[in-house]
């Protein structure tokens, strides 16, 4: 009986490392093939029998990336309105983050509700009033409005993923504090976000990605180099020029490197935070 | 916390600059039985403005004329035409039903797959730490760069995955995935699937580590093998996280055309298009900001009627 119990652990063990190590492959060999593919020489990619190492390794597409398709003024943008969209976030977010926290008062529960259920209003919904109001403010077509636009669904995303890390500091020390004499306010900046800083950080990380990542919007609400994000410059590249899979690879691989990196980074603090935001949602 | 300005109180001011010292009165506001409210007031003004006024908004337009490129008549009421034009139109039934098979096929796989690897993951095999890491990595990466990479590895001429399926014999020749209708919408589904399973990973993982070890020892005793375990103890703990999951997972599958906007834009034919898609188009293309308006609203009442039934049902269950 114990033989086949350890019998049957060891095949399940063999199992689950089958499983896994195939589907890691899986998730990775597009990202090393795009990685290949924008390495490679136009020769290398259009052949008529497939080459799968670089015969000559170049680094052509990266040079007409960056000085054909005005790769450089795309990223810019990006990380302008990405960067616009995480101070909102952090500005408007936090505190009523901490708020849910930290206090029992009327209403709370359907305010908090309703911060969830925002995100099931569709994008497109969402799009054209968007699109229409920005125009007649001004805000079409500029970093700004496209943030402000990022902030309508990250936004409610911040609060309850934050609120996860706020939930998880101890009131204690907050406590004490307020009986040395502390404001609420003072208590909130001096002790309670410096204990939830790694919370905070993975938090705006994340958001942070899923503004750099996004698409649908800025198609929708920029018209010009002067606000167009990669996303977008990217995908017009394959209707500008004859399918260009050397730039088209090196722009993806260039455009997710700071994804990978900050992933990398938070990813522990930023997986415990999007899990315990859901377990508990 | 809530009880108010018991625990201290404020010295009243000293001198001038005390009356006016921002970080003083501050202080002194946070002590008042509103602060809550204050905290939450930029960012309930910001959704206000920008999540409930464009929706309200979206749905006037729904019963509105709004054509961008035709200024005469714009904004007129029309009452329920762009909904009586859905139902004798062809194309929305289509998207309708092109939506259902992706939504589904998609979420299938990715909550099938996604249970697999957090039960692999679970199990705590050393090594496997650096395999999750590699694993979560899809679901970070960008729509446009997702697409394109998959674009580029089925291509007709230039794509790696026909090489390969041609070397070990499961293809005659290099397919063209996105020509043909048969094929485009099981394609997209794929690489819809390789993007998001990784979020049922990681929310199944969550769950996984809060059932109880003494479960899976009991039914040791009990002699229940591995699929009775999963079948009468997993699943069932895991009932609410998967409701969360697989909610969000539709929302976000039923409003978000990007990829198939990417890959296919509805084609070949109609066979790849979606009902957000569809609406996306008719708002982008042929800025016919009315009947998209429809479109949405048509998506909006489908998810909310969603959401409500299966809420429903996996309680029913419960009891």
């Amino acid at each position: 009986m114990a033989q086949t119990r350890s019998g049957s652990k060891l095949t399940w063990n063999i199992l689950s490392y089958a499983v896994l190590i195939v589907l890691a492959l899986l998730s990775v060999f597009p990202l090393l093939w795009m990685l290949l593919t924008s390495f490679k020489v136009e020769d290398d990619i259009v052949t008529r029998t497939m080459v799968y190492f670089p015969t000559r390794f170049t680094l052509d597409s990266y040079v007409a990336l960056w000085n054909q398709s005005g790769y450089p003024i795309l990223v810019i943008n990006s990380l302008v309105t990405t960067l616009m969209t995480v101070a909102i976030c952090l500005f408007t977010g936090t505190i009523a983050s901490y708020a849910f926290s930290r206090f029992n008062f009327p209403g709370r529960t359907p305010l908090m509700l309703g911060y969830l259920v925002v995100r099931m209003f569709p994008a497109v919904l969402m799009i054209i009033p968007l699109f229409i109001v920005m125009r007649n403010l001004g805000l079409f077509d500029t970093s700004l409005g496209l943030a402000v636009a990022y902030t309508s669904f990250l936004l409610p995303l911040f609060v309850w993923m934050l609120k996860g890390f706020f939930d998880a500091a101890p009131k204690e020390l907050e406590n004490a504090a307020r009986i040395d004499g502390s404001t609420r306010i003072g208590a909130m900046f001096r002790i309670v976000i410096p204990i939830a800083r790694n919370g905070l950080v993975a938090t705006c990380v994340f958001v942070a990605i899923a503004a750099w990542n996004e698409y649908l919007f800025a198609l929708m609400l920029t018209s010009s180099t002067g606000s167009r994000t990669w996303p977008v410059g990217l995908q017009l590249m394959v209707g500008e020029f004859q399918l260009p899979w050397g730039m088209l690879a090196a722009g993806g691989i260039i455009s997710i490197i700071p994804v990978i990196v900050l992933f990398a980074l938070v990813q522990r603090v930023m997986v415990a935070g999007i899990t315990a935001g859901a377990v508990k949602g | 916390m809530s009880r108010g300005p018991s625990i201290t109180a404020m010295p009243p001011p000293r001198n001038m600059w005390d009356a006016i010292n921002p970080v003083r009165l501050l202080g002194e506001l946070s002590e008042t039985r509103y602060w809550m409210y204050l905290l939450l007031l930029p960012s309930a003004l910001l959704i206000t403005a920008i999540v409930l006024f464009p929706t309200v908004y979206g749905f006037q337009l729904s019963f509105t004329e709004m054509r961008l490129n035709r200024p005469a008549g714009n904004g007129a009421f029309v009452g329920l035409k762009h909904y009586a034009r859905m139902l004798s139109d062809p194309i929305f039934w289509v998207s309708l039903r092109n939506t259902a098979v992706w939504v589904t096929a998609s979420i299938v796989i990715e909550f099938g797959v996604g249970l697999i690897a957090a039960l692999a993951l679970n199990r705590n095999l050393p090594g496997t730490k650096v395999l999750a890491v590699l694993i979560l990595i899809p679901y970070f990466l960008p729509n446009v760069v997702a697409g394109n990479m998959w674009a580029l590895m089925l291509d007709a001429r230039v794509g790696v995955i026909n090489d390969l399926l041609v070397k070990l014999g499961f293809l005659a020749e290099y397919k063209a995935w996105f020509a043909d209708p048969n094929t485009a919408m099981a394609a997209a589904i794929f690489i819809e699937a390789w993007h998001s399973f990784p979020f049922f990973t990681l929310l199944i993982m969550a769950g996984l580590k809060g059932i109880p070890a003494d479960l899976y020892k009991a039914a040791d005793i009990d002699g229940a093998g591995p699929f009775a375990q999963l079948r009468l103890i997993t699943l069932p703990m895991l009932r609410t996280i998967i409701a969360a999951a697989v909610i969000l997972r539709v929302i976000g599958l039923v409003n978000s055309p990007d990829l198939l906007l990417i890959l296919t834009q509805g084609g070949p034919g109609r066979s790849t298009q979606v009902l957000s898609l569809y609406a996306f188009q008719n708002a982008y293309k042929d800025f016919n900001f009315g009947y998209a308006g429809a479109l949405s609203v048509v998506m909006f009442v489908l998810l909310m009627l969603f959401a409500w039934a299966y809420i429903r049902l996996s309680k029913v269950n419960q009891d």
